[in-house]
């Protein structure tokens, strides 16, 4: 990194951070979103595909309907504001339930069991009705995309972390000979290796910021 | 009179099933995200959330069951379900608050209505409350199962919010390394306590 961008970097940390879905400030990573549908249902690559289409077409719809529709009856109590949100998320929910028939048949929708529906009450989707101030659609497009690439990175690495782990492949192709940790296939065992991923994860960020620091103050 | 004690049999099961052995949190990782937040939040208060919690799903979960019922047999009403169940959520959600006020301004007790008004959204629209639904939908419960799952599931939600508290001051240990303080190690914490529910309940490892 040239010492023009870490300058750049180091005055603009907190904001740089905070806009930054991927790797800052991820949603599951550093805010501890959509935790339950990733850590029971993604179990393997392709479970997390199915889950990724479902986010994929809900968080962004809803967030964005929520904007409209908090600027259209006003900024009322939580009570009512919650409602813009999780019933925007429960209509998109009739779509993707028949997408995900369509496409993978009811096999597709008996995997993911009650975590598919789960999504409509899942503070990644509905939270934003806490935020003080009404965003604006464009802005609501922008920072729902951004936060559905962030979890959608997370939910398919655990999603295939936990298939080579658990069971030696990916997407069902035979990688490994051994099955290196079973219990990845199982909700504790997400849990655990989700710990680790998160810790790593964090790890890292801690490492960069330090470094665009430390050049900074080797500059001066 | 054998019904009513096969019934309230049947409730004291489910509800015990709810708050051990299948742990909402636990068992099924209902309501973790919210958990995790609420641990971290030391501006609400975790029992004042867990009894709206358990109240909003003891009186939502078997309307959701009634409604499950009228509409046996109509084509994709799992397509509609969470659509229903938020609106029926929604209808519980009305009702407590008119009677928390109602109930505060005859008495002085109880929280304020702002302060209401922050929390009950918070207890009744999360994947607990919702989950609950679902499962004693999709597993076809009959009404008093439904019952004492509800309140079992909300007692079971206060449970892991107290054992997740208290792990969490206690695991705020400088010998825990930098990277793991907080989220990570809460979340390998509530890993290692799904691990020891799996005594009661019995999972396949796929070996």
């Amino acid at each position: 990194m040239t010492i023009e961008k870490a300058r750049y970097w180091a005055e603009h940390m907190n904001e740089l951070s905070k806009a930054d879905r991927l790797w800052l400030n991820n949603p599951v990573i550093i805010q501890g979103l959509g935790i339950a549908p990733l850590v029971v249902a993604a179990t393997n690559g392709v479970q997390a595909l199915y889950l990724s289409v479902a986010v994929l077409l809900m968080l962004t719809p809803t967030r964005v309907a929520g904007a409209v529709l908090r600027r259209v009856f006003g900024e009322r109590s939580h009570l009512l504001r919650v409602l813009y949100y999780a019933i925007p998320a429960a209509l998109c929910y009739v779509g993707i339930y028949l997408l995900v028939r369509q496409m993978w048949g009811v096999s597709a929708l008996q995997q993911l069991g009650i975590y598919l529906p789960l999504l409509v009450c899942e503070p990644l989707i509905i939270r934003r009705y806490r935020a003080d101030s009404a965003e604006s659609a464009g802005r609501a497009l922008r920072r729902g995309l951004y936060t559905t690439l962030g979890y959608l990175l997370v939910l398919n690495g655990m999603g295939l972390l936990r298939e080579l782990l658990a069971l030696g492949t990916l997407y069902g192709s035979p990688v490994l000979s051994v099955k290196l940790f079973p219990l990845a296939a199982q909700p504790a065992g997400g849990f655990i290796l989700l710990g680790v991923v998160c810790a790593a994860w964090r790890g890292r960020i801690r490492a960069f910021k330090r470094n665009i620091y430390q050049e900074v103050e080797r500059a001066q | 009179m054998s019904i009513v004690l096969t019934a309230l049999g049947e409730f004291v099961l489910y509800a015990v099933l709810a708050t051990f052995a299948q742990n909402a949190v636990f068992g099924r990782s209902l309501g973790v995200t919210r958990l995790v937040l609420l641990v971290d939040d030391a501006a609400t208060d975790s029992l004042g959330f867990c009894v709206l919690l358990t109240l909003v799903q003891l009186i939502s979960t078997p309307l959701c069951w009634g409604l499950n019922h009228l509409t046996m047999g109509m084509t994709y009403r799992a397509a509609l379900r969470p659509l229903a169940y938020v609106v029926i959520t929604a209808l519980v959600v009305a009702a407590v608050w008119a009677l928390a006020r109602s109930l505060r301004a005859a008495t002085r007790l109880g929280p304020t209505p702002e302060r209401m008004a922050e929390l009950l959204p918070l207890a009744a629209f999360n994947s607990c409350v919702l989950g609950t639904q679902l499962v004693v939908t999709v597993q076809a419960m009959t009404f008093a199962e439904t019952m004492g799952f509800a309140l079992g599931s909300g007692m079971g939600y206060y449970l892991a919010v107290m054992l997740v508290t208290e792990g969490q001051r206690r695991l705020r240990s400088r010998r825990i390394p930098a990277s793991f303080r907080g989220l990570p190690i809460t979340l390998v914490y509530i890993g290692i306590l799904a691990l020891a529910i799996y005594g009661f309940t019995g999972h396949t490892l796929l070996v």
